[in-house]
C-alpha cells in the first residue's frame, strides 16, 4: 500500500507541472503552426515577462528600487495587466520588423536572428538584474494543500488550472473571431488567405504577439513555481519544444498530452534518480523523442 | 571561390604564403609584446571554430548549435587524463578523439532530423552536457567555480610561445582543410546537398555519409580548438566549457565574414576578436552588442562582407578581368 | 473580328494594359492587354504554359507587372497588395479550389467575408450563396476536404462571393469535373451575373467555354493572340484549326 503512495506524488506532481509546461508550450506552438517558425528565442521571451514582473514587484532595475512606495510591489498574477500588452507589443515588433524580413532572406536567417534576439534577452536581463538566480514569493506561492495524505503546493495547481482556461481561451479565440480564423487559414494555405482578403503580414504579427502575451502568463507562473535567472530560457526552450513534438503540431490536445508527458518525465525522473538528476532525464526524454518520432503522436 | 589577384601567378601566391606563415611563426621569438601573442592566439583559435562552423552550416546544410559539446569534451579529456599523469599533447589528441567519437553517437538520433530539428536538437546537447558534468566530479580534485571545476595539472609547463604556436597551427590548419576539402570529391558532394538534398541523393550521392564526415571533422577541429584555448586557460568549469558564448563566436565571425565563402570566416573572425577585446571592459554589454550586430548583418548584409564584397562593381570587374588571362 | 487591339471603351471594369510579367527570371506575360466590360462573362483560354494563371494572379495583386498598368474603375490597382485588391471588390476563385480543409464549410464561407467592406454584409451574402448553392447550407458544419469535387468547387466560388465582389476571377472551374456538375455551376454562375456580377473565367476546354462566354481572349505563350465574341472566335480559321481540327 505504502509503494502505491509513494508514486502517487510524482504521479500528481508530474500532471500538475504539466500544466505549466504547456502553457510555456502554447506560444511556440502558435508560432510554429502560423509560421513554419521555431522561434529559439522563445524561451527567453517568457524569462523576460518573468523579470518584468519580478521588476515590478521588488521595485527593482539595476540594483536601484524605483518604485517610490518601497515594499509595495505589485502582486505578479494582477502585474499580467501591465506586462501581457508588454510582450504582446514586443513579439508584434519582432515579427513585423525582424522575422518577416528574415523568412525573405533565407532558410538559416530566422533561426540566427531569433538566436541573435535569444542572447540580446539574456544578456539584457543578466545586466538589469544581475545574473543571480531569483524567485517570485508573494505567500501564496508558498502554500501548500493536501489532498488525501499528499501535500501539493498550491502553485503546481494554480499551474495547471491556468493552463487549462488558457488553452480554451485560446482555442475559442481560433475558432470564433475573424482575427482568429484568419491565423488558422493562413497557417493552413497562405497563398488562399491573401485571396480573401487577409493581410498575411499583419496576421503572422498579431498571432507572435499573441504567442508573446501567452508567454507573459507562462512567465509569471514559472516565476512563481521556479527559481530563475537569465539564462534559464534555454531550458525552458527546450522543454517547449520536447512539448510539441511529442504533441504533434497543431492539436491542442496535443500539446496538452505532450505536457503531461513531460512533466512526468521529470517527477518520476526526480523520484528514481534523484532531484539534481531531473533536467537531465527531461532533455534525454525530448532527444530520444526527437529520435524516435519527430512528428509527434498527433501530428498532422 | 577565393578572391584572387589576377595578375599574380600561383608560384607567386604560394612564397606570399609561405612568408606570412614564416612570420607568424617567429613573432613570439622576436619579442612581440605579449598582449599582441594573446590576440592572434585568440584569432587562431576562433577561426578554427568559425571555419568549421562554416563548413557545417555554410557548405553542409548543418545548422549546428552543438559546436560547444565538442569544445568541453575536448577539454575535459584533455584535464581529466592530465591529472592522470598523461602529457597534455597526448591529451589533445584525445579529446580530439572523444570529440569525434562524440559527434559520431549523437548522429544517430540528431542526423534523422532536418533543419530547424536538427538545430533545437544540437542545442539540447551541449546543455545537457553542462548538467553532466555539473553532477559527475570524476577526478577527486580541486574544484573550482560553480561544480565540477578543473585545474589543468602540467599547464605550467607551457610557455606563451607554446601556447600560441599549437593555435597557430590549428588556425592555419583548418584554413588549409577547408582549401582541401573544397577541392575534394567531399566538397563537390556538399555543394550537390546544399542546393538540394533529394536531388543530390537521386544522383547518388550518400547524402547521409557526407554530412557525417563534415560533422565528424568539424567536431575534431572544433575539439583541438577548445583543448588548446583550455590549456591557455589553465582551468575548466562546465558552465563556460559548455556555453553558448562558443556558438556566438562561430555564428557571428561566419555570418559578418560571409557563408560559403573561405575568406568569410578569416575576416569575421578578425571583427570578432576585435570586438571581444574592445568590449572586455563593458562586460555585461559585449553579447548583447554582439547579438544586435548578428540580427543587423543579417537583414542588411545576410551574405557578408564577402557576399557584399562580391556583389561590388570592383570586384566583378577583376574577377572578369581575371577569366580573361 | 479584332486581332487583339486595343479598344478605348470609357467603362470598362477592368483594363489591363500592356503588361510584362515575370516569374524570376522568366518572362510569362509579353504585352497583355484586356479588358473586362460590366456584367459580362469574359473567358480566357489557352494551354497550360500560355500563361493565363499568371494573368489572374498579377490582377490579383500575387504578382506585380515590371511594365504597363492595371486599372479597376478608372484607379490603378498594378502595385497593391492581394488583400487591398480583394477589399476593391476583386475575387479569386482559384485553381485546384484551395480551400481550407480543416475548417469547416461555414468557416471557410465565413472567411470570405474577411475583408473590411465584406464583413457587415456577411449575412446578406451568406443568404445569397445558400440561395445558389443550397447543399452547402446543408453541409454547412462539415469540414471543407470531406466534400466532393463539386460541391468543393460550389464552396470555393460561394467563398468568392463571401467578399462582396464586384467582379470574380475563377481559374480552371472545371477541372476534373464531370459535366453535370458543371452544368449546375454554369447555371449558378448565370443566376450570379444577374445579380450585377463581372465574371472573368479561364479554361482549357474550348467548346464548352465558347458556349457560356459572352466573349473571350485567347492566349498563348504569354501573348494574346485573338480575342473577340464566340461567334467572331468560330469563324477565325486558326481557331478552328488549333481548337478544333477543322
Amino acid at each position: 500500500m505504502t509503494e502505491l503512495l509513494d508514486l502517487s506524488t510524482p504521479l500528481l506532481m508530474g500532471i500538475l507541472l504539466g500544466g505549466l509546461y504547456v502553457l510555456i508550450a502554447l506560444g511556440l506552438s502558435l508560432v510554429f503552426g502560423v509560421m513554419k517558425l521555431i522561434n529559439v528565442a522563445h524561451g527567453d521571451l517568457v524569462i523576460l515577462g518573468t523579470y518584468f514582473t519580478f521588476s515590478l514587484m521588488s521595485g527593482e532595475l539595476l540594483g536601484h528600487k524605483y518604485l517610490v512606495i518601497s515594499n509595495l510591489g505589485i502582486d505578479p498574477i494582477l502585474s499580467l495587466v501591465i506586462v501581457m500588452p508588454l510582450l504582446f507589443a514586443i513579439g508584434y515588433a519582432i515579427q513585423k520588423f525582424l522575422m518577416s524580413r528574415a523568412f525573405g532572406i533565407s532558410m538559416e536567417a530566422p533561426l540566427i536572428i531569433a538566436f541573435g534576439i535569444s542572447l540580446i534577452i539574456q544578456n539584457t536581463c543578466q545586466r538589469l538584474w544581475t545574473p543571480l538566480s531569483r524567485g517570485l514569493t508573494p505567500p501564496y506561492a508558498l502554500e501548500s494543500f493536501s489532498v488525501g495524505a499528499l501535500r501539493v503546493p498550491l502553485i503546481y495547481l494554480l499551474d495547471f488550472i491556468v493552463a487549462l482556461i488558457v488553452m480554451l481561451a485560446l482555442r475559442e479565440f481560433l475558432r470564433r473571431t475573424y482575427l482568429g480564423k484568419a491565423i488558422n487559414a493562413a497557417s493552413q494555405d497562405k497563398r488562399a488567405a491573401s485571396l480573401m482578403g487577409i493581410n498575411n503580414n499583419r496576421v503572422y504579427a498579431f498571432a507572435f504577439g499573441i504567442a508573446m502575451a501567452i508567454a507573459a502568463i507562462a512567465g509569471v507562473f514559472l516565476g512563481l513555481t521556479f527559481p530563475f535567472n537569465p539564462t534559464s530560457g534555454v531550458s525552458f526552450l527546450i522543454i517547449a519544444f520536447g512539448v510539441i513534438i511529442v504533441g504533434g503540431l497543431g492539436s491542442m490536445l496535443g500539446t496538452f498530452i505532450g505536457g503531461m508527458f513531460l512533466g512526468l518525465a521529470q517527477t518520476f525522473g526526480g523520484y528514481f534518480l534523484g532531484a539534481t538528476a531531473q533536467m537531465l532525464v527531461l532533455y534525454a526524454t525530448v532527444l530520444v523523442v526527437l529520435a524516435v518520432r519527430p512528428q509527434g503522436i498527433f501530428g498532422r | 571561390m577565393r578572391f584572387t589577384i589576377p595578375q599574380l601567378k600561383l608560384s607567386v601566391r604560394l612564397i606570399l604564403l609561405i612568408v606570412i606563415i614564416i612570420v607568424l611563426a617567429v613573432l613570439p621569438v622576436i619579442g612581440l609584446p605579449q598582449q599582441w601573442l594573446i590576440y592572434i592566439r585568440l584569432f587562431c583559435i576562433y577561426l578554427a571554430i568559425a571555419n568549421m562552423w562554416n563548413l557545417l552550416c555554410g557548405y553542409s546544410g548543418l545548422i549546428s548549435l552543438c559546436q560547444p559539446a565538442f569544445i568541453g569534451l575536448a577539454g575535459y579529456t584533455m584535464i581529466m587524463l592530465a591529472w592522470v599523469g598523461i602529457p597534455i599533447y597526448v591529451g589533445i589528441i584525445a579529446g580530439a578523439i572523444v570529440a569525434a567519437i562524440f559527434a559520431l553517437l549523437i548522429s544517430v538520433p540528431v542526423f534523422r532530423l532536418r533543419g530547424i530539428y536538427f538545430a533545437i536538437g544540437t542545442l539540447v546537447v551541449p546543455e545537457a552536457l553542462k548538467y553532466v558534468f555539473l553532477l559527475w566530479k570524476p577526478v577527486g580534485g580541486k574544484l573550482q567555480g560553480g561544480g565540477a571545476g578543473y585545474v589543468l595539472k602540467g599547464a605550467g609547463e607551457f610557455s606563451t610561445a607554446e601556447v600560441y604556436w599549437l593555435a597557430l597551427v590549428i588556425g592555419l590548419a583548418s584554413i588549409f582543410l577547408m582549401w582541401f576539402i573544397l577541392r575534394s570529391k567531399l566538397g563537390l558532394g556538399l555543394a550537390a546537398i546544399r542546393d538540394n538534398d533529394t536531388t543530390a541523393a537521386s544522383s547518388g550521392i550518400n547524402v547521409f555519409r557526407l554530412k557525417l564526415f563534415s560533422f565528424i571533422i568539424g567536431a575534431i577541429v572544433t575539439g583541438i580548438a577548445g583543448a588548446i584555448f583550455y590549456i591557455s586557460q589553465a582551468a575548466i568549469e562546465p558552465t563556460s566549457a559548455f556555453n553558448i558564448k562558443w556558438t556566438m563566436i562561430c555564428i557571428l565571425a561566419a555570418v559578418i565574414g560571409g557563408l560559403r565563402s573561405q575568406a568569410g570566416p578569416i575576416i569575421g573572425t578578425l571583427i570578432v576578436v576585435f570586438l571581444h577585446f574592445a568590449l572586455a571592459r563593458y562586460v555585461g554589454y559585449s553579447l548583447i552588442i554582439q547579438g544586435i550586430i548578428l540580427v543587423g548583418v543579417m537583414l542588411v548584409a545576410p551574405h557578408g562582407i564577402m557576399g557584399a564584397v562580391r556583389k561590388s562593381r570592383p570586384y566583378r570587374s577583376l574577377v572578369q578581368l581575371a577569366s580573361r588571362h | 473580328m479584332e486581332k487583339h487591339t486595343q479598344e478605348t471603351s470609357q467603362d470598362a471594369l477592368l483594363k489591363v494594359s500592356n503588361i510584362d510579367v515575370f516569374h524570376g527570371s522568366f518572362q510569362a506575360l509579353w504585352d497583355v492587354s484586356l479588358e473586362v466590360k460590366p456584367g459580362e462573362m469574359l473567358a480566357l483560354i489557352g494551354a497550360n504554359t500560355s500563361g493565363k494563371s499568371t494573368l489572374l494572379d498579377t490582377i490579383s495583386g500575387l504578382l506585380h507587372p515590371t511594365k504597363g498598368s492595371i486599372e479597376f474603375e478608372g484607379k490603378d490597382i498594378s502595385a497593391l497588395d492581394p488583400f487591398l485588391i480583394v477589399e476593391l471588390g476583386i475575387s479569386q476563385v482559384p485553381e485546384g479550389r484551395r480551400l481550407f480543409p480543416e475548417m469547416s464549410v461555414l468557416d471557410n464561407l465565413i472567411i470570405g467575408s474577411y475583408n473590411r467592406k465584406a464583413r457587415p454584409k456577411r449575412e446578406q451574402n451568406l443568404k445569397q450563396v445558400y440561395g445558389h448553392f443550397p447543399i452547402l447550407e446543408e453541409r454547412k458544419n462539415q469540414l471543407a476536404k470531406t466534400l466532393s469535387g463539386g460541391e468543393q468547387q460550389m464552396l470555393a466560388i460561394g467563398r468568392g462571393l463571401m467578399a462582396d465582389t464586384k467582379l470574380m476571377l475563377l481559374d480552371e472551374m472545371s477541372l476534373g469535373l464531370a459535366p453535370i456538375v458543371l452544368d449546375k455551376l454554369y447555371r449558378a454562375l448565370r443566376e450570379i451575373r444577374e445579380r450585377g456580377i463581372t465574371i472573368l473565367f479561364v479554361e482549357q476546354n474550348v467548346r464548352r467555354t465558347l458556349q457560356e462566354a459572352d466573349r473571350a481572349y485567347i492566349l498563348e505563350s504569354g501573348r494574346v493572340v485573338l480575342s473577340g465574341t464566340p461567334a467572331e472566335l468560330q469563324e477565325e480559321e486558326d481557331v478552328r484549326k488549333a481548337y478544333f481540327g477543322v
